[in-house]
């Protein structure tokens, strides 16, 4: 990545791995986001990589949600909370 | 962790904080349960022993500020401390090594490059689902808290008690032993060159 500096350690260039995990998890300042942006249309292999981890954090987004809490334990924690409280 | 302000809560306003603020965190919280325990029963312990937990320290709690982080941290800790020691879980690895060797130039390694973003998307099944139940547990967290339920690297430091350093090695080498499980899979579904 040209001119990016790793914030946690300045003066050590950010790796390109790297500066995909904190776009890709919405970690990035506004000016990474640019230099990756600019990046991304000179460097396949960064392209590629990016497009995939985009496409398995939108797939387990999707697909490991689960089919939500069952109604009994909901009413359970409700009931046991208005047991609790003084009447 | 910051210092605790105790809260003064009327009766009245704890349960509108809980309602409010907790219970619409359930479904999350469920998922995430039944994630590190695999059984329906342990999860809907979990789950239950959290938000009673939650309740009963509410006045740690200033509304208003991160509940489902606050409730997430709950329910780790609680099956750490209830579960874990019961559960089939194999030992614990020692992550400071795997952390070390990771945070090392191995980083930029290209991991699984042959997976493609159309095999994935043929992955129409329970294929995502059960690669990422087949990591290891800390691995799992981290790719649930991040990509399934969208916690920054901070907010997930404070929830696992770990460096923000340690929250960014492990969920990159998570991704990499999911990729490298899919790739597996693919391999079964008959992918040449996945």
């Amino acid at each position: 990545m040209p001119d990016s500096t790793n914030p946690s350690n300045p003066g050590k260039k950010v790796s390109c791995m790297e500066m995909l995990q904190h776009i890709l998890d919405g970690d990035a300042t506004a000016e990474q986001q640019q230099h990756f942006k600019d990046h991304l249309d000179e460097c396949m292999p960064c392209f590629k990589t990016y497009n995939l981890e985009v496409a398995l954090k939108t797939l387990i987004k999707t697909k490991c949600n689960g089919n939500g809490a069952p109604q009994e334990l909901i009413e359970r924690i409700k009931s046991q909370i208005s047991q609790n409280m003084p009447r | 962790m910051e210092e605790e302000i105790r809260q003064n809560y009327s009766e009245e306003e704890k349960l509108k904080v809980f309602h409010d603020e907790f219970m619409p965190h359930i479904n999350s919280m469920y998922n995430f349960a039944y994630r590190l325990t695999f059984d329906e029963d342990d999860a809907n312990d979990l789950v239950q022993d959290t938000y009673l937990k939650a309740f009963r320290f509410i006045e740690s709690f200033e509304k208003g500020t991160n509940a489902k982080a606050w409730l997430f941290r709950i329910l780790k800790n609680s099956f750490i401390n209830d579960y874990r020691k019961k559960s089939k879980e194999p030992a614990k690895i020692d992550y400071q090594e795997v952390e070390t060797y990771y945070n090392s130039d191995e980083v930029d390694r290209q991991i699984t490059p042959d997976l493609r973003v159309e095999t994935l998307q043929d992955m129409i099944g329970d294929e995502i689902s059960n690669a990422l139940n087949a990591l290891d547990v800390d691995f799992r967290t981290v790719i649930i808290l991040s990509d399934l339920e969208g916690f920054k690297y901070e907010e997930m430091a404070k929830i696992l008690d770990i460096p923000i350093g340690t929250v960014r090695s492990r969920l990159h080498r998570a991704r990499n032993l999911l990729k490298e499980k899919l790739s597996e899979y693919a391999k079964q579904m008959g992918y040449k060159n996945s």
